[in-house]
């Protein structure tokens, strides 16, 4: 291991009692430290996008760094989070080539190394994450970017602040993409001499937040940026401290107990405790979707019938019950809110319809397995829902296997792809819907089918496909507006998904915590957050 | 040894002396009449005996369906609605769960038990009897797997081949084989150096009958008691394996995996939360002491 | 007596070896195909020969398991699939935490358990050793991990008396064993984890107490005219060897046997590693957690063996 210290316990305990010698009773944690119970199984990685999923991003990626388009997250949340300007200034689609998209740069910008920020940084960035060639290609990152880069074609420096990027087709969306693309110190990557392991242990970005140390799988730790070039999103704490905690349980025992300050998703069976104990409880609708995602390569769901059947087949009103009133019940793709709704067709409760579809399917019993995870960010509390669901399809002629695994690895098998899972029919990942190419395309077409991109089930309409590619090459927001909203019926048409619930953004925190406003968003900004002692 | 005073000879009594690992006429009759007198054995054993019947009988005693849920039902307390012992975080009934949880942790805990004395003991026997180079190459092979802490190498086999009952069935043997080779090889070496199994093969006994009548009779006193002795400690690791999720899979009811479900949902209902393990430690700790009862009934080297 | 110590460090050996090649096996009783297990699902194809390559899948099984042998000699235990950080690099972190709690519950359940085995002992019938024996038998028949979750119940939620989860506000590294605002992170792991030891220590004792005393080298100490005291001490002085053997086993074991309580109480050990290996379907950790924690277990029942050697002289003419 190159030059990777091991300490050994006799090390430990020696460091440990020289420590508490000399530098006398550490006590309990200083005023102003903000601790983060998550819900991702182990803490997001640091070497750029996050893994761990957009909880990943949320307490990790935006906070450590910074893209070129971010979300603005002030506002207290009357309506859905936009992009506004991150690292780039400007940006907009050359007249002339309508593949080509010009980012105006900030100046004066500087990496938590001290470096400038640059044009080079910029494409630097972008090879990190998609040239193979390139001697600091990470293929760990090109897996997480991939999702976003689907369209990207290349990039060029046009001078030292302005950049332009070349996509496959006319994308009028790119810019959304670029919003999860984070940007790291190409300097601090030379000193470690692209060596992703030890980087990770000193990461650099540009974020409001600086990178102050860790223990892996057991905390992160973060102190402020006091050079952030936005000076409105200076942090008021004095350190932020991120820990893992899978189990909804523990994470209720860690806030309880005063472990920590804040912790994400509690299990609804505790808000009565957690309230009574004098926490604050945190909801708000934003875009997600606690859905499923179809096989439509093999297995019982591509026949349009037996998907129409699992959506008929559930009871949503009771999985809101079970989370105690926790959840939006989700009958299409978007919110009733979303600006494209439209009049899409909606699936209620009538299980003896189900039946009656299967059976004309010919699939009664209808064998189907889901791939499922066991905590994470946006997973709500996937255990109990599937048993739910399950139990639900079950009675309507189903016979549902759940195939259970962590938050991560979910992920992983999420961006593997049909392919690489075939005997899996439906896979129950959580998705962001705040931009319209997360929200619907990403789902359904052929240009987004995993490993590219999150279409895991390699879903293809022709129609579709075409649709998509008008939005695509629409640069007029009104026009698009209207296009948006008939793919949005078709998807519901299609029944391309099973339909089950939005979730509302639960958190907890002590009553110590001020200063937070939630945004109608998957992204939280926790800068104004201060700790009253 | 005050039991030995109890016998029904004093050659008996003799014979139980100088040859601690002969049974003699009258010792089953002397093993019932010790455990005639030990009330607490006697108590216990009836306990475990109801314990495998409500198990047994759990499709016509349990009061509801253990897979019905009930979502207005949730984790509900003791008497709830006739829900003698609550409801669990899907509203299913916890007493019928508990009932039909019985069948798979009994088994789990009895079916490993029971193929690894067989195997085992098979095993045992045949290197004790044979000795030599088969002995030692079978009792070191043993030596490796005893080289694991038992949950260790139930969990990396359990954990490798993936989880499910039939896994987790198949790493308990694995875990149970060597101990009980181990015990079946020392009280066969023991019988082999016996003087009247010479006597036997001289007036040409075949080994097969050798075996039947002196080496098993002498084997599977030890075997029995050390097998219900592990009966307790399948029972606890199956329950561990499905509470690391290495067991069943869920829906269907089982003690362990309860135990992890509902943890979950302590701050609600603690007592029902707890209530799987105190099912657990009941069935494990009667097993337990009627092994120990059984034990002071039949070795009587004690 | 030096062979004896010689015989037994080699018999060791091969116990050893035998420990890799169930370890080397576990890769391939996992389902599906020996190289994805090994390897993340979105791995490149250069990765992919790389770790062809190391691995030697493409040769003969017992190559295999020279090549995989040879690699954990040097320390390389592979790659972490989900953390993609070396496996020697994790288990070694993990192990020393685990190790903590384990010298805090030898301690702590050698004394308690003995105390109470001796005491049993001492007064063999009586409703003493009623209540020892049967406080024994709870302790080995409870599931220790059900325990924990009902202490944390208690403690933590309840009365809010002890923390629930996990090893402390600064983690491990900043563990410093001397401050209660640390060391209160260790009290529930360490009293659920001393459940059992407690029970096999007193159980073993009380045997070991009451075989002494009816030795006859104790009637002679009587006749000499020792006080019962003294008699008591020499009788604890010489069942004191069987039972520090068990000890050592029990250390062994707690090593080796704490993944449930490390998985109730959050605990980054070891234990804790090798669940959520479990859950990720982490192979390379698995196997090197499985390979580290037992051949420390070899490790101990060695050096049990040759201190019990060294102290009971009978024991080396066997």
């Amino acid at each position: 291991m190159r030059g990777i210290k091991i300490p050994g316990l006799l090390q430990r305990m020696a460091l440990g009692l020289g420590a508490a010698l000399l530098l006398g009773a550490q006590g309990a944690q200083a005023a102003g430290t903000l601790t983060i119970g998550m819900t991702a199984g182990d803490l997001p990685v640091t070497t750029g996008n996050p893994d761990q999923g957009f909880e990943g991003y949320r307490f990790v990626g935006y906070n450590l760094y910074d893209s070129l388009v971010l979300w603005d997250l002030s506002g207290a949340g009357e309506k859905a989070a936009d992009i506004k300007p991150g690292l780039a200034t400007e940006w907009h689609v050359d007249e002339a080539d309508n593949k080509r998209w010009i980012f105006t740069l900030r100046q004066g910008v500087k990496w938590h190394d001290g470096c400038p920020f640059t044009a080079d940084d910029v494409v630097w960035n972008m090879a990190y994450s998609s040239d193979e060639k390139a001697p600091q290609f990470n293929a760990a990152q090109f897996a997480q970017a991939r999702a976003y880069l689907g369209t990207y074609a290349g990039i060029e420096k046009v001078d030292d602040h302005t950049v332009a990027f070349t996509t496959k087709v006319p994308d009028a969306l790119f810019p959304y993409m670029m919003s999860y693309v984070l940007m790291i110190s190409p300097c601090r990557a030379k000193e470690v001499n692209n060596d992703w392991t030890q980087y990770a242990l000193k990461p650099s970005g540009t974020g409001p937040y600086k990178f102050d140390k860790t223990v892996p799988h057991q905390r992160l730790e973060f102190v402020p940026n006091t050079e952030y070039w936005d000076k409105a999103r200076m942090p008021k704490q004095d350190r932020l401290v991120l820990i893992p905690m899978p189990e909804a349980s523990t994470r209720t025992a860690a806030l309880l107990t005063g472990q920590v300050d804040w912790i994400e998703a509690p299990s609804p069976d505790a808000i009565d405790r957690l309230k009574s104990s004098g926490m604050q409880i945190v909801t708000r609708v934003y875009p997600h979707n606690w859905s499923y995602q179809l096989n439509f390569v093999k297995g019982p769901f591509t026949d349009k019938r037996v998907r129409q059947a699992a959506n008929y087949a559930l009871n949503r009103e009771d999985i809101k019950d079970l989370l105690n009133g926790l959840m939006l019940e989700q009958y299409a793709t978007l919110t009733p809110s979303a600006p494209y709704y439209g009049k899409p067709v909606l699936y209620k409760y009538d299980p003896a319809k189900a039946k009656a579809l299967l059976k004309e399917a010919g699939c009664l019993p209808c064998k189907v397995t889901f791939a499922i995870s066991t905590s994470g960010s946006g997973q709500m509390q996937p255990l109990p829902m599937n048993e739910l669901v399950k139990s639900q399809l079950d009675a309507a002629g189903f016979e549902v296997t759940l195939q259970s695994m962590d938050w991560n690895a979910l992920l992983q098998v999420g961006r593997g792809g049909v392919d690489a899972s075939p005997e899996i029919s439906a896979i129950n990942i959580s998705r962001a819907a705040q931009d319209p190419f997360n929200a619907l395309i990403r789902h359904v077409w052929t240009g987004a089918w995993a490993p590219k991109g999150a279409n895991w089930g390699h879903h293809g309409n022709p129609a579709m496909d075409k649709l998509i590619e008008s939005i695509l090459a629409e640069f007029d927001t009104t026009k698009r507006l209207a296009l948006l909203t008939q793919l949005h019926e078709m998807m519901s048409e299609e029944a391309v998904l099973i339909f089950v619930a939005h979730d509302l953004n639960p958190r907890a925190m002590s009553p110590k915590v001020k200063g937070f406003v939630q945004a109608q968003s998957w992204f939280q900004d926790l800068t104004p957050v201060t700790l009253s002692p | 040894m005050a039991d030995i005073a109890e016998l029904h000879s004093p050659l008996e009594a003799f014979e139980e002396q100088a040859a601690p690992a002969t049974r003699v006429r009258g010792y089953w009759q002397s093993v019932a009449y010790r455990l005639r007198h030990d009330p607490a054995t006697l108590i216990f054993g009836a306990a475990v005996l109801l314990i495998v019947l409500a198990a047994l009988c759990a499709p016509w005693i349990a009061p509801f369906d253990p897979y019905k849920e009930s979502i207005v039902g949730r984790l509900k307390p003791f008497g709830w609605r006739d829900h003698l012992l609550g409801t669990d975080e899907l509203g299913r009934d916890m007493l019928s769960r508990i009932l039909y949880g019985g069948r798979v942790s009994l088994l789990m805990g009895v079916v490993p038990v029971l193929i690894a004395s067989l195997t085992g003991g098979l095993l045992g026997i045949i290197g004790g009897f044979v000795g030599g180079r088969v002995n030692t190459a079978i009792m070191r092979t043993m030596d490796v797997f005893y080289a694991f802490p038992s949950v260790l190498l139930a969990v990396a086999i359990a954990g490798a081949m993936g989880g499910g009952i039939g896994n987790g069935m198949l790493a308990l043997t694995l875990v149970f084989i060597p101990p009980m080779c181990r015990v079946a090889e020392t009280a066969t070496t023991q019988v082999r150096a016996l003087d009247y199994i010479e006597a036997a093969r001289a007036t040409g006994a075949s080994t097969i009958k050798i075996i039947r009548y002196h080496v098993l009779g002498n084997v599977l006193g030890p075997v029995f008691i050390y097998a219900s002795s592990l009966v307790s400690v399948s029972i606890l690791l199956a329950s561990g394996l499905s509470f690391l999720g290495l067991g069943v899979r869920p829906p269907v009811p089982d003690w362990g995996l309860m135990l992890s479900t509902l943890r979950q949902s302590i701050y609600v209902v603690p007592f029902v939360c707890a209530l799987p393990g105190v099912a657990i430690f009941i069935t494990s700790i009667c097993f337990n002491l009627v092994s120990d009862g059984l034990r002071a009934a039949m070795d009587v080297r004690m | 007596m030096s062979f004896y110590i010689l015989r037994r460090i080699l018999y060791a050996i091969p116990i050893a070896f035998g420990v890799s090649v169930v370890c080397f096996s576990l890769v391939y009783i996992a389902p599906g195909d020996p190289l994805q297990t090994v390897m993340p699902p979105d791995a490149t194809a250069e990765t992919i020969e790389i770790v062809k390559k190391a691995y030697g899948f493409d040769k003969p099984l017992p190559m295999q398991f020279l090549i995989w042998l040879g690699r954990v000699l040097t320390g390389d235990f592979g790659m972490s699939i989900s953390t993609r950080r070396p496996v020697f690099l994790e288990v070694s972190e993990a192990l020393a935490n685990t190790s903590l709690l384990a010298l805090f519950a030898v301690p702590i359940s050698f004394f308690t358990g003995y105390v109470m085995g001796a005491i049993a002992g001492c007064f063999p019938g009586r409703w003493i050793d009623r209540l020892v024996t049967g406080a024994a038998v709870f302790g080995v028949s409870l599931p220790n991990y059900w325990l924990g979750i009902v202490l944390v119940i208690f403690f933590a939620v309840e009365y809010m008396l002890l923390p629930a989860t996990g090893m402390g506000p600064n983690g491990s590294t900043g563990f410093h064993i001397l401050e209660w605002s640390s060391a209160r992170f260790l009290v529930l792991p360490v009293i659920t984890l001393s459940m059992i030891p407690v029970g096999i220590l007193s159980r073993t004792t009380r045997a070991a107490v009451a075989e002494v005393h009816n030795q006859d080298f104790v009637q002679t100490l009587r006749a000499k005219g020792l006080s019962e005291w003294a008699v008591t001490r020499h009788v604890l002085k010489n069942s004191l060897p069987q039972v520090l053997a068990v000890m050592g086993l029990q250390f062994g074991y707690l090593l080796g046997g704490s993944i449930l309580v490390e998985t109730v109480f959050t605990w980054p050990g070891s234990g804790f590693l090798l669940s959520k290996a479990i859950i990720n379907r982490d192979v390379p950790v698995l196997q090197g957690t499985i390979l580290t924690l037992s051949l420390v277990f070899v490790a101990i029942n060695l050096v049990v063996d040759l201190l019990q050697s060294l102290i009971d002289p009978r024991i080396r003419r066997a």
